[in-house]
C-alpha cells in the first residue's frame, strides 16, 4: 500500500483553492486598516527617559481594591500582548475583576541608554514607578505582577525593597535558568556576552526575533504563513493574525550593558537559584521576600519551561505561596479565549483576599 | 609548503567564483535572474504575483510574499511525492524517493547551501534553507552590505594557503594597517567556517527528517492510513522536521556550533568597528569608542546626582524633626498667622510674603 495517495484532482483543487484563498485574501490585507494594540483607556502618570508608566482607567461602578497592581513586562518585547485585542485583553480582565492597573512601558531603548545596567531598571526605574503609585495611591505598598523577565525583576525588587510590596505575583517567569529543557539557555552559554555587547553596543530587536524563531523554525517561519492563508478571507481573524504579526517582531533593542548582565548573572550562573546576583551594592537574597507569592506558570511553554518557574517554590522566605497552572503556551496565556476566563480572575480572587 | 604558489591558477579561479558569486547576488537583488523551472500551477501564481504586486504596499507585499513561498513549498512537496510518478502512470515509490532525498542531502555535506539535485529533489532540500534564511535576515541588520555577504563568498581554496598569507609579517610604513588587515581575513574565515558547520549540522539534520518520515510513512502503511491531501502531506513533514530539529538543537554540539557562529560574526564586526574608529580618528571626528566612553559617564553622572538627591531628602527629613527645627518651624508659623491675618482685610496681595517654613 502507498501512504501517499493524492489524486491529481484533489491536488488540482487544492492549489485552485490556495489560489483563490491568496487573490481574496489580497483585497483584505490591502482593506485591513491600521491594525490597533493596546485598546484599554489609560492615562500617562509618569515619564522618565523612554519609560512611561501608565494607568488603566476601568469602567464606572466596579469596586476598586485599594491597593493598586503594577504590572512589570519584560524588557523584550512589548507590554501591549496583556491589552492586545478588547476581547483579548488581560489588563482589562484585571479591571473587571476591581484591580487598580499600572504599567510599565520600558520604550524603545536607544544608543543613549546602552550603558543602562540591572541596577538602573530595578533600583532605578521600578523604584521610581513604585513611589509614583505610593504617592497617588496613599498606599504604603502595592501589589507587583511580573510577567516573564519581568517577573524576575519583580523578585529581585520585592528581595530588596520588601517594605513596599503586599503581593507578589509572577506569571510566566523563569527563576531556575538552567534546567534541562531550556533551550535558550543553553544556547547563549556558549556566547561570548562581552564580546557581543561590547561589538552592538545595545543588543538588537532583530537578533532576539532570530533566536526565538530559531526554537521552531519551520512552524513559526514557514508553515505560519501556509495557516494565514485559511484565515485570509476572514477579516477578524486576519487582524487578529497581524496584530500577533506585529507583535512579535516589534522588538526592542536591549540595553547593551543590563542584557549583559542578564544573560551573565541570571541565564549562564543561574543566579535566582545559585546567588551572586548583586544590583549596585546590594545582593538579592530571595529569602528577603515575605509577602504572599502567586506564581503562575504555561505548562506547555516552550520559552520558559514549567520546571524553570516552579522552582520558585522553596527559594523564598513567604509562607503564603501558591501556584497556578495554565494548560497553555507563553503566549496564549495572555490572549487565549480560555486564558481571559481564568487567569485574571484568578490573580483579581487572590489579591483581593490578601488585600 | 604546497607544491604551487599561492599567485596561481587556485587564486584566479577563487577570485572568479567570488565575482560570478557576487554578480548573482546583484542579478537576485535586482530580480533580473531567469527563473528556475517551475510547475505549470506555481508559473501561473508567478505571474499573477509579478501582475498585482506593484500595486501592493511593502509591508502586504512582504507577507504575501512568504505566503506564495510557503504555498509553493507545500505543493512542491505534494508534487514530489505524487504528481510526477502519477503523470508516468504507477504509483510512487516513496521508499526510493526517501533514500534519493537523503543521498541528496548528503553528498550535499557541507555545501549544504549549494546543493544542485535536480527539479523537486533541490526544492525539497530549499526548505532546509529556512534556519539559514533565518540567519541571513538577521545578519543582513547586523551588516553595512545587504543580505548576509560572507555567505557567498567561495570556500573551495585551500585553506593552507590562505592560512599562510594571513600570517606573513606586515611590513613598512603601512605594518599596522596590513595587520588590521590579515586579522579581518583570519575573522572573515573563521566566520567561513562557523557558517560551513553549522551548514552540515542542517544537513545532518536534513537527512535525519527525511529517515524519520519514511518511518512515519512506513507506520502509516502498517496501520493502513493515507495521506490523502498535500497540506497533511506538508503537515506531516514540517511536524517531523520540527520534531528532528527540536532534538538536534538541544545538544551541546548545536550550542556550541550555534556559539561558534554568532560570536564568528561578531569577531567580524568588531574588529570592522575598530578599524573604522581608525578611519574616523584620523579625520579627526567623535569616534564609536569615545561616544560610548561619554555615554558610560553621562550616566555614572545621572547615578551620582540620583544618589545626591536621595542624600538631600533625606537629610532635609532629619533635619525638620530635629526639635530647633520643630521650634523653628512653630515659631514662624505663628508669624505667618500674625503676618497674615491683617491682609485678610486688605484687596491687595503683596509678593514676597510667603517663605520655606510656611510652605
Amino acid at each position: 500500500m502507498n501512504p501517499i495517495d493524492i489524486p491529481p484532482e484533489k491536488l488540482a483543487e487544492e492549489m485552485a483553492e490556495y489560489s483563490r484563498r491568496l487573490g481574496h485574501g489580497l483585497e483584505n490585507l490591502l482593506d485591513a486598516e491600521q491594525i490597533d494594540t493596546g485598546v484599554t483607556p489609560k492615562q500617562t502618570v509618569h515619564r522618565e527617559d523612554k519609560l512611561a508608566l501608565h494607568r488603566y482607567l476601568g469602567a464606572d461602578g466596579v469596586k476598586r481594591n485599594p491597593v493598586p497592581l503594577l504590572i512589570v513586562y519584560a524588557l523584550v518585547n512589548r507590554p501591549y500582548m496583556t491589552d492586545i485585542q478588547e476581547d483579548r485583553s488581560t489588563v482589562r480582565n484585571l479591571l473587571t475583576g476591581g484591580q487598580d492597573v499600572y504599567m510599565i512601558d520600558w520604550g524603545y531603548p536607544d544608543g543613549a541608554d546602552s550603558s543602562l545596567t540591572l541596577d538602573d531598571y530595578i533600583n532605578g526605574y521600578i523604584d521610581r514607578c513604585v513611589e509614583v503609585i505610593r504617592k497617588q495611591s496613599g498606599q504604603e505598598k502595592i501589589n507587583i505582577l511580573g510577567i516573564c523577565q519581568g517577573g524576575a525583576f519583580s523578585l529581585c525588587y520585592t528581595a530588596l525593597h520588601q517594605r513596599k510590596v503586599k503581593n507578589l505575583i509572577t506569571m510566566v517567569t523563569p527563576v531556575d535558568f538552567q534546567t534541562p529543557d531550556n533551550v535558550l539557555s543553553s544556547w547563549v552559554r556558549h556566547i561570548d556576552i562581552d564580546l557581543l555587547v561590547d561589538t552592538l553596543g545595545n543588543v538588537p530587536g532583530e537578533l532576539l526575533n532570530w533566536t526565538f524563531l530559531s526554537l521552531k523554525p519551520f512552524s513559526l517561519t514557514g508553515q505560519k504563513y501556509v495557516n494565514m492563508v485559511d484565515v485570509l478571507e476572514d477579516e477578524a481573524r486576519l487582524k487578529n493574525f497581524l496584530r500577533m504579526e506585529k507583535w512579535i517582531f516589534d522588538s526592542p533593542d536591549q540595553a547593551g550593558e543590563c542584557f549583559r548582565q542578564f544573560v551573565k548573572d541570571f541565564f549562564q550562573k543561574n543566579g535566582l537559584i545559585n546567588g551572586g546576583i548583586a544590583l549596585g551594592e546590594r545582593q538579592v537574597d530571595l529569602k528577603n521576600i515575605t509577602c504572599p507569592l502567586l506564581n503562575i506558570y504555561a505548562e506547555q511553554d516552550h520559552l520558559v519551561p514549567p520546571d524553570a518557574s516552579r522552582a520558585l517554590r522553596g527559594l523564598t522566605g513567604t509562607r503564603d505561596y501558591s501556584e497556578v497552572s495554565f494548560p497553555g503556551g507563553h503566549i496564549g496565556i495572555y490572549v487565549s479565549g480560555k486564558a481571559q476566563k481564568t487567569i485574571p480572575p484568578a490573580i483579581a480572587r487572590w489579591l483581593i483576599e490578601r488585600s | 609548503m604546497s607544491e604551487r604558489g599561492f599567485w596561481d591558477d587556485n587564486l584566479l579561479e577563487l577570485q572568479q567564483k567570488y565575482w560570478e558569486r557576487w554578480s548573482g547576488i546583484n542579478r537576485r537583488a535586482s530580480g533580473t535572474e531567469a527563473p528556475a523551472q517551475n510547475s505549470p500551477w506555481e508559473m501561473a501564481l508567478e505571474h499573477w504575483w509579478q501582475a498585482v504586486s506593484p500595486a501592493v504596499p511593502e509591508i502586504t507585499r512582504d507577507f504575501m510574499t512568504r505566503m506564495i513561498d510557503q504555498g509553493k513549498q507545500f505543493f512542491r512537496i505534494a508534487e514530489l511525492f505524487s504528481g510526477n510518478a502519477q503523470k508516468q502512470g504507477k504509483p510512487a515509490d516513496w521508499t526510493a524517493l526517501c533514500g534519493q532525498l537523503v543521498a541528496d542531502m548528503q553528498s550535499a555535506g557541507g555545501s549544504g547551501l549549494d546543493t544542485e539535485a535536480g527539479d523537486g529533489r533541490h526544492n525539497w532540500m530549499g526548505f532546509w534553507e529556512l534556519p539559514f534564511d533565518n540567519w541571513q535576515r538577521m545578519a543582513s541588520t547586523l551588516s553595512l552590505l545587504p543580505g548576509d555577504p560572507l555567505r557567498n563568498m567561495p570556500h573551495g581554496g585551500s585553506p593552507s594557503d590562505m592560512e599562510r598569507l594571513f600570517s606573513a609579517p606586515g611590513l613598512g610604513y603601512s605594518r599596522e594597517e596590513q595587520a588590521q588587515q590579515q586579522k579581518l581575513l583570519e575573522l572573515f574565515a573563521e566566520y567561513r567556517r562557523a557558517l560551513q558547520e553549522y551548514s552540515r549540522f542542517f544537513t545532518d539534520i536534513g537527512s535525519e527528517s527525511v529517515k524519520r518520515l519514511r518511518d512515519r510513512l512506513g507506520q502509516r502503511t502498517h496501520n493502513g492510513e493515507v495521506i490523502d491531501s498535500a497540506r497533511t502531506l506538508y503537515d506531516t513533514w514540517v511536524e517531523t522536521c520540527e520534531e528532528v530539529y527540536g532534538e538536534r538543537v538541544r545538544t551541546s554540539e548545536y550550542a556550541r556550533i550555534n556559539g561558534r557562529l554568532v560570536n564568528a560574526a561578531m569577531g567580524v564586526k568588531n574588529h570592522f568597528g575598530i578599524m573604522i574608529d581608525e578611519s574616523l580618528g584620523a579625520l579627526n571626528m567623535p569616534t564609536r569608542r569615545e561616544v560610548r566612553t561619554l555615554q558610560v559617564r553621562v550616566q555614572e553622572n545621572r547615578r551620582e546626582i540620583r544618589c545626591l538627591q536621595a542624600e538631600l531628602e533625606f537629610l532635609k527629613g532629619r533635619f525638620d524633626d530635629l526639635p530647633a527645627a520643630r521650634t523653628r518651624r512653630g515659631t514662624a508659623a505663628a508669624a505667618t498667622t500674625r503676618k497674615t491675618a491683617p491682609r485678610k482685610r486688605s484687596s491687595v496681595k503683596k509678593p514676597g510674603n510667603f517663605s520655606n517654613e510656611s510652605d
